[in-house]
């Protein structure tokens, strides 16, 4: 995330500790927040459980039907997903609205800033950005100490997983995003990030967009060693989706029963858990690197 | 269109007593159609013309199965399909990764492209003359969308085995096609009979229903999963491993045979049921043959391959330009026809953007529509007339 020096006499190291209040979001919006906002709308899962793990769950007045963890999150005010209802969100009165770049349209915000609600958007492309992510929210939130806290341990933890897997071979791997018709992730797409990451090749590295319908023709060309499968209780691939896919012999994954299973809010939300959705990739696709630590 | 202006005409001229199979071309006699050939179906021609489209059609085909994201050369293929012949599907393991792909993915692909497509517009040939509408196509009648419906819900509830060699999601289509079908006729009968334009309505008002239907599932849906689903119904020609496809074979042909069967009665049933029924035609019988067979025939498709749009409507206005407006040869030539554009159209998506695919609807759409034009511009008032 970008993140820029504020106010007139920003040449000035000075002035800069004293306009700390100006934050920049991911669409290059600047909204100034005079004190720490304490009505907070999220409209994404992954922002709830980031309010949640830098212990601003009080703040939190309003959530979308799929924010499910930590569970408690349950229990807050619905105001709607993919179309939030911009009534529910007027009458919980928010003096900050959390929005993720998905699913934003540009009615709805142009609709906030004309009823003078701060939004702020949130666009995680990278893991990255995750990190940023959390410690703009510290700022903002004024839990700067616990935001920089949780990004250290988090980025700690990735540092790990990668010199644990640097010198080790990069199996191929599918992930079955849909099973019909078949649709993986490419690059671009957070998920194949993660797969990089983690130690693991891609199938659809070639691919052109973020999200794309996949030849079969290319997956038995590319003979993953490893297919992955999101599950949830929401989402995810059907166990007899699964089944299907042993019909297809030729695959090494196939012969040598490599299927796994990983829940995708793990993988698919760009939130503090992310780094728990990287350690499963790489435990699938390097189990001898963590022989040594017990499963968690 | 040209066959309801010739209708009036032949009305009006009085030939009731014409055996059934001659009503159709001497319609078309009657407007005065420039071009002789089109006038007369003699078997001569019924023949030629299928031998012909029977030859692109497997030139189509074999073409197909050189183009996808690994390149397999005629002589490879020829190589490895007879030889999967000789040696049977077992042996398959042991012939490396491009005869998987060619056995396991493009051949089959191939085939139920070629058959959806056929059937697609085999089906808009039967229900263009049955609702006497030239906006006919098969998923005007609300089969579609109730498959739609199925294959939706199954997508939503998540569960199923394989029926039949199906995989569920198709089933669950098959089964929603079948109960919208059981649905429209209900809808539709009245005392004993079906009446076109009571039939036409209730289609589209079910239509519409289940496309709300669909869209509540989608809007409720976790977006991650109705992405999946609202690719399913942009059209998707998998891979059907053999025994589905031999299964889906017997029934589209058998579907197919029953529709053709009934294309003599259909020339005569667009001159007006009336005049249908005065020439000895038993038209209710021959409306719901051709209902039943066009609604279980788009069901299965639908259940297999989604919505693909087009081919059903398009695909017979432009084979009846060409080779004029006899269902007997209309409906089969239609069908072939139909089968080469959904696999030259399969073919594109699936190697366009490789290894990314693109839904084959769009195709279809985008390559179809303005060759359609084309046909409309340049022969100006042949449709409309």
């Amino acid at each position: 995330m970008k993140r820029r020096q504020q106010g007139i006499l920003t040449g000035m190291p000075f002035m800069a500790n004293l306009a700390p209040r100006t934050f920049v979001d991911d669409l290059d919006r600047k909204i100034y927040l005079a004190k720490a906002p304490i009505r907070i709308v999220s409209l994404a899962p992954s922002i709830t459980e980031v309010l949640y793990a830098i212990g601003s769950s009080e703040e939190l007045v309003g959530v979308t039907q799929y924010c499910d963890y930590p569970p408690e999150a349950r229990l807050k005010p619905k105001v709607g997903y993919t179309h939030p209802n911009l009534e529910s969100i007027m009458a919980l009165q928010p003096d900050l609205v959390l929005a993720p770049r998905e699913f934003l349209r540009a009615d709805f915000l142009g609709k906030l800033e004309q009823l003078k609600i701060p939004a702020f958007i949130l666009d995680a492309k990278t893991i990255e950005d995750v990190l940023s992510h959390i410690q703009t929210l510290g700022r903002m939130l004024g839990r700067s100490a616990s935001a920089d806290g949780l990004a250290a341990q988090m980025r700690q933890r990735i540092t790990e997983i990668k010199t644990r897997t640097a010198t080790l071979p990069h199996p191929r791997l599918l992930y079955v995003l849909n099973s019909e018709p078949l649709i993986t992730v490419g690059p671009g797409s957070f998920i194949h990030q993660l797969i990089v990451l983690a130690g693991g090749t891609n199938i659809a590295r070639r691919a052109r967009s973020a999200y794309p319908r996949l030849n079969m023709e290319e997956v038995l060309k590319e003979d993953p060693e490893l297919i992955v499968f999101p599950v949830g209780l929401v989402e995810g691939i059907p166990e007899s989706e699964q089944q299907v896919w042993q019909r297809w012999t030729t695959l090494s994954a196939v012969k040598r029963g490599r299927f796994f299973r990983i829940s995708s809010d793990l993988v698919n939300r760009p939130g503090p858990r992310i780094v728990e959705g990287l350690e499963i990739f790489a435990r699938i696709i390097h189990p001898e690197a963590f022989e040594d630590k017990i499963k968690p | 269109m040209g066959i309801l202006g010739g209708q009036r005409r032949f009305e009006g001229s009085g030939e009731g007593a014409l055996p059934h199979g001659d009503v159709g071309t001497r319609v078309a006699a009657a407007e005065g159609t420039p071009r002789a050939e089109q006038s007369v179906l003699t078997s001569r021609r019924w023949v030629t013309t299928m031998l012909t489209l029977a030859g692109a059609s497997l030139l189509v085909m074999i073409a197909s199965l050189r183009f996808g994201t690994e390149e397999i050369g005629f002589v490879d293929s020829a190589r490895i399909l007879f030889g999967a012949l000789r040696y049977g599907e077992t042996g398959i393991d042991s012939l490396g990764p491009s005869s998987v792909i060619l056995l396991q993915v493009r051949l089959p692909r191939v085939l139920l492209g070629f058959m959806v497509g056929s059937c697609l517009a085999a089906v808009g040939v039967g229900l263009q003359a049955l609702l006497r509408n030239p906006l006919a196509d098969p998923y005007v009648l609300g089969i579609s969308s109730g498959a739609a419906l199925g294959a939706a819900v199954a997508m939503l509830v998540g569960f199923g085995k394989t029926v039949l060699a199906l995989s569920a999601i198709s089933f669950c289509a098959f089964l929603g096609g079948l109960s919208s079908l059981i649905v429209v006729y209900r809808i539709a009968l009245s005392y004993g009979h079906l009446p076109i334009h009571t039939l036409l309505l209730a289609g589209v008002i079910l239509n519409a229903i289940f496309s709300a239907l669909i869209m509540f599932i989608t809007s409720t849906m976790n977006p991650n999963r109705s992405f999946g689903m609202m690719s399913w119904l942009m059209g998707t020609l998998a891979a059907p491993d053999y025994p589905a496809l031999i299964v889906l074979t017997v029934y589209l042909f058998v579907g197919g045979l029953i529709l053709f069967m009934q294309t003599r009665a259909l020339n005569i049933l667009t001159l007006g049921e009336e005049s249908a029924r005065s020439l000895g035609v038993e038209v209710e019988r021959v409306k719901k043959t051709v209902f039943f067979t066009s609604a279980l025939l788009s069901g299965a498709v639908v259940s297999v391959s989604g919505l693909i749009g087009f081919v059903g409507m398009v695909i017979p206005h432009a084979v009846r330009m060409m080779i004029g407006p006899d269902h007997r040869l209309l409906l089969p030539a239609s069908a072939l026809v139909g089968g080469i554009f959904l696999l030259a159209a399969d073919t594109a998506a699936r190697t366009l953007l490789a290894p990314a695919e693109i839904p084959v609807g769009v195709i279809t759409a985008l390559a179809g529509g303005p060759f359609f034009i084309y046909l409309l511009m340049s022969r100006k008032g042949g449709l409309a007339r």
